[in-house]
């Protein structure tokens, strides 16, 4: 029944006794005869379980189950030598021979290597190092003994150190990722483990990690109740889930599993990509040098806040969000990569939640096989990031203010990230932490709309920036013109000209954002500049903003000389998009031969994606400025968007032809060749304009979507670590 | 018509309407064959949600709940959130990991969710 012991049976070929510790070839047939006789006995496990029950369950899953999933787990593996780590440590006393033994007698099984060979992994370091080291290695055994169905035995540590609010947090937590990764076992299991685990870190256990939260966290009660309730019905789920687990390990054999794995996500792409989020979250929130010894002490802070706090405002339903969000969190560490799990809806929390612990070992395996010292990461991380979300939703609730570090990560995040809707900012933040690999804190500065300039300036100090910057810019040079204007706007804040040629700059460039933070400096020191507004507007519409892009597209035609009579001003109150159109109707036909008119209309039903009028309008206006190389740019991408890549292709060449360092162009043109399926010709053009411009976000992440569509996940490497010199000779123009 | 109200979501939605007519569509059609129900709400999940359903089986996208019986797979999005996942911003499951992303029905079928299937904005 116990979809864990299933999957994750694994861990359980540890266990002294079982035929598949003791004997690798054993375990083979196991492997092979048992797994048909599995889903029978599964069928005959009732869905309301009983204590006593559970017991002989557990036997049997040993004993069958944990050798059909032999391959999933590495026994070269770090997870497997943590577990043998928790396991016989706490067996005999923690010595260090005896592990060596176990680990010997095991190591290495013959069968499985063919699996994993494309991997070497390094060995697991034995439980010594530094007390974070051996902290978070407890700890994992601790979530690894979920897998096993065995009991967690304490284990003598070192004296670690821990403060008291370190045990504090360690048990509140400890008792809370119990009942989620044992939910499915009796309230005395669970606790049973955690005093195992608690004992080993010499904390008390008090009431908190014995038995249910206490009265005061009522609600907290009803939703683990609630999501433990909600479990049940899984158990039918389960039954499913292993015929088609059985199913899809019969056919393709036993390796299958690893090479679907391999191929979806390519070698370690998906840990790879985890890690390097994780890592570049972690140097984001450490921005000036946290240890991770102060994130715990965040943490710590927290726990001690939460216990010590009886405000009813604890009461609100957004704590039940912040629980849920933090026990999410928690199997962050457990969870991920989807894996082969076919679930019949069984309700979506407990679909979801069972979903989410089912694919866990499968991710941890593959995390793990990625060195020890990951976990060690991700376990500090995990405060860290937690450490925020607490601070601010105490802030928020109780209005208790923890100082120290809610005013270090407010440095680093920037005044927007503690504000009202904190806990949301943060979150919102946080994907953005994760998904920037390089411009993490650039990215979160420039989606609220403030202008970030480079780190690194020959040009500031020059004797005449601006004129500099428009001089690269007519010769094209995109990047060099950013930095040079960037020097005149610090020098001269409130040049208009500056900022809004560099907006323009930065547009070509491909970057909205830092485009629309440029232009609104721009729109600041001078707020009736038409080109200004009409850069806003187009921007805005390429981020699908249509409100901002629908304001600004009618702020042009009210600050415009001729047409601005035709644009009554009480109207930009509540505008709407048919007043608007109906208004640069009117434009248009009082003077036709204004290709602006034109130009803004189109940009005006590019937003109501009336791409053939939008086609139309520049069309018209071409035919008056035929050599604008971005209204070339605009007819192809309006075209591209209706699905007209190959007319694009075309307008987008007539730009280049304009203007051979058009980012953008170049940029566009990969997304043209992409939606029709032409990675491979799609990978070239973004390669191009990366080459031009390597902050080009977006088409960073378009490239990474070729490569792995046109099966070029070697490259996904090369990709991830921006090295553009190794991408430029494997895909040249 | 209100431009308040629009999500940017319907422009990729949109757009995913008129890509699958065309023979770049077709295929994904083929290759996928699944259908979507893709619920999105303007701020937070689960309120005023707009339903659209991606159906990789007829190569068609429609507004509303799927009629055809049960999709294969139920996600639902903040607005930003499917732009960010459908525009390869933000990894799958990295949003599903931190709740920007629920599933409901086959995992296996979700997995299959990935940004390629939709087309790409051009930009202006």
């Amino acid at each position: 029944m116990d979809m864990r012991d299933l999957v994750t049976g694994g861990a359980a070929c540890a266990v002294p006794g079982s035929s598949s510790s003791s004997n690798p070839l054993a375990a083979l047939a196991n492997t092979l005869i048992g797994s048909s006789s599995k889903i029978q006995e599964n069928k005959e496990i009732p869905t309301s379980i009983t204590p006593s029950s559970e017991r002989q369950i557990y036997a049997e899953s040993n004993d069958h189950l944990g050798a059909l999933d032999q391959p999933f787990v590495d026994p070269n593996g770090p997870q497997h030598s943590d577990f043998l780590r928790g396991f016989h440590g706490s067996g005999g006393g923690g010595g260090q021979t005896e592990l060596d033994a176990a680990w010997n007698d095991i190591h290495p099984p013959p069968q499985l290597d063919h699996i994993y060979d494309t991997h070497p992994h390094p060995q697991q370091p034995i439980l010594d190092g530094p007390p974070q080291r051996m902290l978070s290695s407890l700890l994992h055994s601790f979530v690894d003994s979920s897998r096993g169905g065995v009991p967690f035995r304490a284990t003598p540590l070192p004296v670690l150190g821990l403060s008291e609010g370190d045990k504090q947090c360690i048990r509140d937590r400890s008792s809370i990722m119990a009942r989620h990764i044992f939910a499915d076992k009796s309230e005395d299991f669970i606790n049973a483990q955690v005093n195992a685990l608690l004992c080993s870190l010499d904390i008390d256990g008090d009431a908190r990690a014995k038995g249910p939260l206490p009265g005061r966290f009522r609600e907290l009660d009803d939703y683990w109740n609630e999501s433990q309730g909600t479990l049940k019905p899984g158990f039918h789920a389960a039954d499913g889930w292993v015929a088609e687990f059985n199913q899809q390990r019969m056919v393709p054999g036993a390796n299958g599993w690893a090479s679907e794995f391999e191929q979806q996500h390519g070698a370690n792409g998906w840990a790879s990509e985890f890690e390097q989020s994780q890592l570049t979250s972690v140097d984001q929130m450490r921005g000036s040098n946290i240890s991770s010894l102060a994130a715990m002490e965040q943490t710590r802070m927290l726990a001690n806040t939460l216990a010590q706090n009886d405000d009813p405002k604890f009461q609100n339903s957004k704590f039940l969000q912040f629980v849920s969000k933090m026990s999410r969190g928690e199997l962050i560490i457990d969870d991920n990569q989807v894996k082969q799990t076919a679930l019949p809806a069984a309700g979506d929390w407990a679909s979801e939640y069972q979903n989410q612990y089912n694919r866990s070992p499968a991710w941890a395996d593959e995390f793990l096989s990625h060195g020890p010292d990951q976990w060690v990461n991700e376990f500090t991380t995990e405060r860290e990031q937690h450490g925020p979300v607490d601070d601010q939703w105490v802030n928020e609730f109780s209005k208790l203010h923890v100082h120290d570090w809610a005013d270090e990560f407010g440095r680093q995040v920037g005044e927007g990230a503690l504000g009202e809707n904190s806990t949301d900012n943060w979150a919102n933040a946080y994907d953005e932490f994760l998904n920037e690999q390089v411009a993490a804190r650039q990215r979160s500065d420039t989606s609220r709309g403030v202008y970030v300039f480079s780190d690194m300036n020959p040009y500031v100090g020059h004797p005449n920036p601006l004129k500099e910057g428009q001089e690269l810019f007519r010769k094209g040079l995109l990047s060099e013109a950013v930095l040079a204007l960037e020097a005149e706007v610090l020098k001269n804040p409130d040049n208009a000209e500056g900022w809004r040629l560099l907006g323009i700059a930065h547009a070509e460039n491909d970057d909205d954002q830092q485009a629309i933070a440029a232009m609104l400096r721009a729109q600041e020191a001078d707020s009736t500049n038409l080109e200004v507004l009409l850069a806003l507007g187009v921007s805005h519409t390429n981020e699908l903003e249509q409100a901002a892009a629908l304001k600004y597209l009618y702020g042009w035609l009210r600050h415009h000389p001729k047409y601005g009579t035709l644009a009554p001003p009480e109207l930009s109150d509540s505008l709407y998009y048919a007043d608007v159109a109906r208004l640069f109707n009117e434009a248009a036909q009082m003077s036709p031969d204004d290709a602006d008119v034109h130009i803004v209309l189109g940009v005006l039903y590019n937003l109501t994606r009336e791409y053939d009028k939008a086609i139309e309008s520049f069309q018209t206006a071409l035919k008056l400025k035929p050599h604008d190389y971005s209204l070339w740019n605009k007819l192809g991408a309006t075209q591209a968007n209706s699905v007209h890549s190959a007319d694009a292709i075309f307008a987008y060449q007539q730009a280049l032809d304009l203007k051979p360092n058009y980012v953008r162009a170049w940029a566009n043109m990969g997304i043209s060749y992409a939606n029709q399926g032409m990675y491979e010709d799609s990978i070239r053009y973004y390669v191009r304009a990366l080459a031009m411009n390597p902050k080009a976000d977006n088409a960073w992440q378009y490239l990474r979507i070729s490569l792995s569509c046109a099966s070029r996940d070697d490259m996904l490497e090369a990709c991830d670590s921006r090295n553009l010199d190794v991408l430029q000779k494997e895909f040249p123009l | 018509m209100s431009t308040n109200q629009e999500l940017k979501s319907d422009a990729l939605m949109e757009q995913m309407k008129q890509h699958l007519a065309s023979d770049a569509g077709k295929q994904l059609t083929k290759k996928i064959n699944l259908v979507y129900q893709i619920n999105i709400a303007p701020k937070n999940i689960g309120f005023n949600e707009v339903v659209y359903t991606v159906d990789l089986k007829k190569g068609e996208v429609t507004k509303g709940p799927y009629e055809g019986g049960k999709p294969d797979a139920t996600f639902s999005f903040k607005d930003d959130d499917f732009v960010k996942v459908a525009l390869g911003k933000m990894n799958p499951q990295i949003a599903f990991m931190r709740g920007a992303m629920k599933i409901k029905g086959s995992l296996s079928a979700a997995q299959k969710f990935t940004p390629d299937i939709f087309p790409k904005p051009s930009k202006m």
